[in-house]
């Protein structure tokens, strides 16, 4: 029974410990191009790997510690706590980045509640300076008579 | 030839400078001889540009390593047409074509048959401002003219990825769009001088304003079709400060054109767009000293120096003066305007169309300049990439399709929701039929398929308006269908052109869209004879050889490809040593067909049996360059045909509306 145990505990770490071992991560792997695109690379975020050699060394530098175990964030945390947020291509999603975020949304509320209130106002006037006729139909015989009369018109137009 | 060259430069000071006080005298005097004076003297500034463009197209030709502008962006083995193109690959050349487009411009205005007109010796003012800034800019620090101290053997060559057909055309055209918005700004400005408050300066300048916003399209398409081929990231729109420069523009003059029309049939928004032109014109200077002032990062800057400041100081000066003109006719332009009948109308969607657009505008300069805002207000710079624009863009641009989908669809002054309703039920069906389509063929990425059905929701609604419209003229005048569609866009070319570019705005948009949220990636180091799979593709090591052209070595890997298990040929991915350029170069090699680009690029080798490949899948990336082309085409049909009429405002004016 003890030999069964430890036959069963055995095989639970081989079958957790292999696969760790067998699926390093490499530049095609989904976390690793998660960090990648989050990194600026000192600017060099959108040359051609093929050419630069700073990308070079962060696709090396973020595999190693891919590979050692760290997460992605981890692996972002460190390059700003080395950099500081000029590590990323983004501003910060935490309070410190909420004016580089909100802004283009505040400015686009304001611009809803300039031109609301504008055309409220242009509105209103509309309102005050014009009759609007409602048009009512006496029949539908004379609403088939207008109806044809303005198709005679459209197509003198054409 | 160097005294030539020089004298055109300080001539060009001296005439300009004449030119302007000669209409200033000729206003204040009412004095015609002064006017006519100074439109000689605009010929005269298109003899000295042309004739320094063509002095530098010659010293560029002949390899005249005296002077140093040519040392710096040629050399001996450079193909002709890119020594020719090094016009304006540097600061100096780029502000001679600057400065001799704006005197072309100047000089058609002012010999047009508007040439009579009150308001052109102040448009002319206007423009002769800016020449006389490009020109006294040149001789202060961007002579290209100016001479080396040893005349070197051969030059420095020009930049590698400078070597492109794009370099031929991405250039002119953005300075052809860039230059020709001051066209319009001058009209605008000009006639609030004059205290014309009426839709005249935007009839004269409607085709002005649509050509510098087809060159501007053009300019900015070419410039994408050119970093996608040449750059070797796979990409054709990074988000860089000057690519961002050059949107700018385009989002404010695109506002523009749409609520000019609402100017012209109803009389409002004129303070609005005098902003929206004086602005847009702002945004050109603005992006001008973007690159040449040094102060972002970017791909396209010419470097630091005391040009940036001129141009800052230029900017401020033209927006203090047009702000002062603004306000000091303000109550003017108040006046005369007709109020809006129903918030549902095609006017408030046009609003709503201005305010989307100008926040997208908004959204683009605010991320361009946050990293400077941050550094100036906290010490520290926060870097604003792609994934930000994307971000914030993605939200604005989905918006703008929508209303570009229900717009066509919404009657003028008074709308009625039954009317929109029973026009919008197919093209909504067939946007809601697509997003369910996509989703049971297993698409992923909600985001992506909201974007793509909304834009077949906008492709369908302009499909519609063509259908209807065919219908109804062949209803009503029995013509065959191709003779009807031919009719029913001659007769009103304004509309259809529009709805034309809207379509090829839906085709950019759904190889946006596609290319962002579906595109694979892989990095591959493969031996000889090794193959792997991406996406539909197969490819396969063939060999890896090394070539001389012109004592350039070139290394070419053969990659064999099959595509769904036919055989398409072999790319041949390519990496260039130049023998005058430190560093390699990439040449892509791209295999396009209708749905999807592979995209490859020899990313290194260890021997010639071992490489490694940079590959991509890029989905409807050709839609892109194919919208475009629907957009010029678009354009062009607005262009040619349309016609601007006040008519329709004074009727409305006389009748009390």
């Amino acid at each position: 029974m003890k030999m069964r145990k430890i036959v069963f505990l055995a095989s639970l770490i081989i079958l957790v410990i292999v696969p760790s071992v067998a699926t390093a991560f490499t530049e095609n792997s989904q976390e690793f191009r998660n960090v990648i695109e989050q990194l600026d690379m000192q600017g060099h975020a959108d040359h051609d790997y093929s050419t630069c050699t700073i990308q070079h060394v962060y696709f090396e530098e973020v595999l190693e510690m891919l590979n050692g175990g760290m997460s992605e964030k981890e692996i972002l945390q460190s390059y700003v706590d080395e950099y500081g947020q000029a590590a990323l291509r983004i501003p910060a999603t935490d309070k410190s980045g909420w004016i580089a975020w909100g802004m283009p949304f505040a400015g686009l509320t304001a611009g809803i509640a300039v031109v609301g209130a504008w055309l409220k106002k242009v509105k209103g006037k509309a309102e005050n300076d014009t009759l609007i006729h409602e048009v009512k139909w006496e029949s539908d015989t004379e609403r088939e008579i207008a109806e044809k009369i303005f198709e005679e018109e459209r197509r003198k137009h054409f | 030839m160097y005294l030539i060259g020089n004298i055109t430069i300080y001539l060009g000071i001296v005439i300009a400078a004449y030119a302007l006080i000669a209409n200033i005298l000729g206003i204040r005097k009412h004095s015609k001889k002064w006017i006519e004076s100074a439109r000689g003297a605009v010929l005269s500034l298109i003899f000295v540009s042309l004739l320094a463009s063509f002095l530098l197209l010659y010293f560029l030709g002949t390899s005249q390593f005296q002077f140093e502008y040519v040392a710096s962006y040629t050399s001996l083995n450079l193909p002709m047409v890119y020594k020719l193109t090094a016009f304006w690959a540097g600061n100096a050349g780029s502000l001679l074509l600057w400065t001799v487009l704006l005197c072309l411009y100047t000089g058609i205005l002012v010999f047009s048959k508007e040439k009579r007109n009150p308001m052109m010796p102040y448009v002319s003012s206007i423009l002769l401002l800016n020449i006389l800034f490009f020109f006294t800019v040149m001789a202060l620090d961007g002579n290209p003219f100016a001479m080396t101290e040893t005349i070197p053997a051969d030059g420095k060559g020009l930049n590698p990825m400078l070597q492109h057909p794009g370099m031929i055309l991405h250039p002119v055209t953005l300075y052809l769009g860039y230059v020709g918005l001051a066209v319009p700004f001058a009209f605008a400005i000009g006639a609030l001088i004059l205290r014309r408050m009426d839709a005249e300066w935007i009839k004269l300048t409607r085709r002005w304003t649509i050509t510098a916003w087809l060159f501007l399209t053009l300019g900015n398409i070419i410039g994408g079709w050119w970093a996608y081929l040449e750059l070797g990231w796979g990409g054709y729109w990074a988000w860089d400060p000057v690519e961002n420069a050059s949107f700018l523009p385009w989002l404010t003059v695109s506002a523009f054109l749409h609520s000019v029309m609402i100017q012209e049939r109803k009389g409002m928004l004129k303070t609005w767009n005098i902003s929206l032109i004086i602005l847009s014109y702002i945004l050109t200077l603005f992006g001008t000293f973007l690159v040449r002032s040094g102060v972002l990062t970017s791909v396209h800057a010419f470097g630091s120096g005391p040009l940036g400041t001129y141009f800052l100081v230029f900017m401020a000066f033209m927006m203090l003066f047009s702000i002062y003109i603004v306000m000091t006719r303000y109550q003017l332009i108040k006046k005369e305007s007709i109020p809006i009948d129903s918030y549902f109308s095609k006017e408030s969607s046009f609003l709503l169309n201005n305010l989307i657009l100008v926040a997208g505008a908004f959204a683009v300069f605010w991320g361009s300049m946050y990293p400077l805002i941050s550094e100036a207000v906290t010490g520290t710079k926060i870097n604003v990439g792609a994934p930000y624009f994307d971000s914030v863009m993605a939200p604005i641009l989905l918006c703008l399709i929508l209303l570009m989908a229900v717009c066509p669809l919404i009657a003028w002054q008074k709308a009625t929701v039954e009317r929109f309703i029973k026009n919008a039920i197919w093209p909504l069906a067939a946007g809601i039929v697509s997003a369910i389509t996509l989703i049971i063929l297993g698409t992923k990425g909600i985001l992506a398929v909201i974007g793509l059905s909304s834009t077949i929701f906008m492709f369908a609604t302009h499909v519609q308006e063509f259908i209807q419209g065919t219908r109804a003229r062949m209803r009503a005048t029995k013509e065959n269908i191709f003779r009807a569609i031919y009719k029913l866009i001659r007769k009103n070319q304004r509309r259809y052109g529009g709805y034309i570019v809207h379509i090829g705005i839906a085709l950019i948009a759904v190889g946006v869209i596609a290319s962002h949220a579906y595109s694979e990636e892989v990095l591959k180091t493969v031996n000889l004879g090794e193959s792997f799979t991406i996406g539909d593709y197969e490819l396969t090591f063939k060999g890896l050889t090394e070539t001389t052209d012109k004592g350039n070595g070139i290394v070419v890997a053969d990659i064999g490809t099959t595509y769904r298990g036919k055989d398409v040929g072999t790319v041949q991915p390519e990496k260039v040593f130049y023998e005058s350029w430190p560093e390699p170069s990439t040449e892509v090699a791209i295999k396009t067909n209708w749905k999807e680009d592979l995209y490859l690029v020899l990313s290194s080798w260890e021997n010639r049996e071992k490489i490694t490949l940079q590959v991509k899948v890029n989905p409807f990336v050709s839609w892109i360059w194919a919208g475009g082309i629907i957009m010029i085409i678009g354009t062009a049909v607005a262009l040619v045909g349309g016609k601007t009429s006040t008519v329709g405002i004074w009727k409305a004016l006389r009748s009390g509306r």
